[in-house]
């Protein structure tokens, strides 16, 4: 049955048993050189594969179908909750994305299209491209939604507790834990500039440099020049 | 069966009404079987040599798997009774008590099991399912993706309307609620107001003769107590 997934790539397996049983061997690595079945951490990986919601939700399902699953399941983000620490439906579908793989033309319907719409479906396919893609793309993809302020209900060990998409991102790309996932270790930001992949970000809230500036010029018209304790939010 | 004749030496003469069988189509039939079987045997005596599990080989009939659109309600099966064979229990082979699947003929004892077996190989096989899923391209997804949102819109606007209608039924509840009570008024003044009638008409009728009940209590008794009235003069 492996060959029969080779040769006609327009299919997936309706389960993850193939998947597993790969464990990169001979399966195609992410475009970030992981095994996308051992991304997620092994304990993790088997209580996901265990729940009921997996079983029953995520079986058959292709990138489409996710759609409907965010839609209809997804109220909150989040890794285990409970003392039995169950996945909750958001890591389960990150799981199954892992194993569908979807290309970027469909991320960008994820983010774009469907994310104006569905808050926890660009949620998704944020924390999949955290996951999956290469540290470049991950900032240059996950920055612009620093911008959505739209509230996320994150569900924890110890409760639901408040969130937005922004600060979800920004989790993201600081964080080196979030949703109940190591995340992979990618090169700071500044590296990247120095490296010239990257061009350095400018803040919505305008340059740094800028903002001291200004600060500077206001305390000197006002003061005369005391330069201890600007205090400047970015 | 070399020797046709018959063991007295004459052959039978009242055996025509005996079937009489096609004794090569029966071989061909057999032949046929065997050779499917061989076949089938070597299929998976390669199957195991391989490594592999095996499955009957698809004839290109099957449909690909697709995602269930409903969760299942197993709540729904609570209290319900239903007639199960003598001897069933043991085992899941063949119709017994829990969750039965006809295409396999096997029964499971919880939700979980079955479910597990839904998903299986086996499963997929017998209803004629490949356990493959087709991938969806971008604008499949786009196009779910409209779908549901429009979906989502109309189901909000729904809800405005049957709130809108909700409160006008709750008018209309109160409308009807005024209503009665000024119905029930009414036929009390009206009830009233035909004793009074009656009244007139049997004083008109009898004069003051008749004596209605009450109505002549309070003269009776100033009568007797030797006054007449209060200086006023008209008569109640």
């Amino acid at each position: 049955m492996g060959d029969r997934k080779s040769n006609k790539p327009e299919y997936h397996r309706a389960d993850e048993r193939r998947f597993l049983d790969e464990r990169g061997s001979s399966g195609p690595l992410a475009p970030n050189g992981l095994n996308p079945a051992t991304i997620l951490e092994k304990a993790v990986r088997e209580r996901i594969v265990d729940s009921y919601f997996y079983k029953e939700q995520c079986f058959g399902v292709n990138e489409a179908d996710i759609v409907d699953r965010v839609v209809e399941h997804v109220d909150h983000i989040g890794g285990v909750t409970g003392t039995v620490q169950k996945p909750t439906p958001f890591l389960c579908l990150a799981f199954k994305l892992l194993q569908l793989a979807p290309n970027d033309e469909i991320l960008e319907e994820y983010l774009q299209f469907g994310g104006e719409k569905f808050k926890y479906l660009r949620a998704l396919a944020v924390f999949y491209i955290r996951l999956t893609r290469q540290d470049k793309d991950v900032y240059l993809k996950l920055e612009p939604f620093l911008e959505d302020r739209r509230k996320l209900r994150r569900k924890g060990r110890n409760g639901v507790s408040l969130t937005y998409v922004d600060e979800f991102v920004d989790d993201l790309l600081v964080k080196d834990r979030v949703c109940a996932t190591s995340l992979w270790k990618m090169r700071r930001r500044d590296v990247l500039e120095d490296l010239e992949l990257l061009e350095p970000r400018v803040s919505p809230l305008g340059s740094l440099e800028d903002l001291l500036e200004e600060r500077d010029e206001e305390m000197k018209d006002g003061e005369g020049g005391g330069m201890g304790g600007v205090r400047v939010g970015v | 069966m070399s020797n046709k004749g018959s063991a007295y030496g004459q052959a039978a003469g009242d055996t025509d009404f005996r079937k009489k069988y096609d004794l090569d189509e029966y071989a061909a039939k057999a032949a046929a079987r065997e050779a499917a079987e061989k076949e089938e045997r070597k299929a998976r005596w390669e199957a195991k040599m391989a490594g592999k599990k095996y499955y009957k080989p698809m004839d290109g009939t099957e449909t690909l798997t697709t995602a269930r659109n409903a969760t299942q309600d197993f709540s729904k099966m609570v209290g319900t009774t239903s007639l199960v064979p003598a001897g069933a229990g043991v085992g899941k082979r063949g119709r017994g008590a829990g969750f039965y699947c006809e295409a396999c003929d096997l029964t499971f004892k919880d939700n979980l099991q079955w479910l597990e077996h839904t998903n299986s190989m086996q499963h997929q096989r017998n209803v004629g399912a490949t356990g493959q899923v087709k991938k969806a391209t971008a604008e499949e997804v786009h196009a779910r993706i409209e779908a549901l949102w429009q979906r989502q819109q109309e189901l909000k606007r729904e809800q405005v309307i049957t709130l809108q209608e909700r409160l006008e039924v709750r008018k209309e509840e109160e409308e009807k609620e005024r209503e009665e009570k000024r119905r029930k008024r009414k036929e009390a003044e009206e009830k009233k107001r035909l004793e009074k009638e009656a009244a007139l008409k049997a004083k008109t009728d009898y004069g003051e003769d008749v004596r209605i009940e009450g109505e002549h209590d309070e003269d009776d008794m100033m009568a007797a107590m030797g006054f007449t009235g209060f200086g006023t003069t008209t008569k109640k």
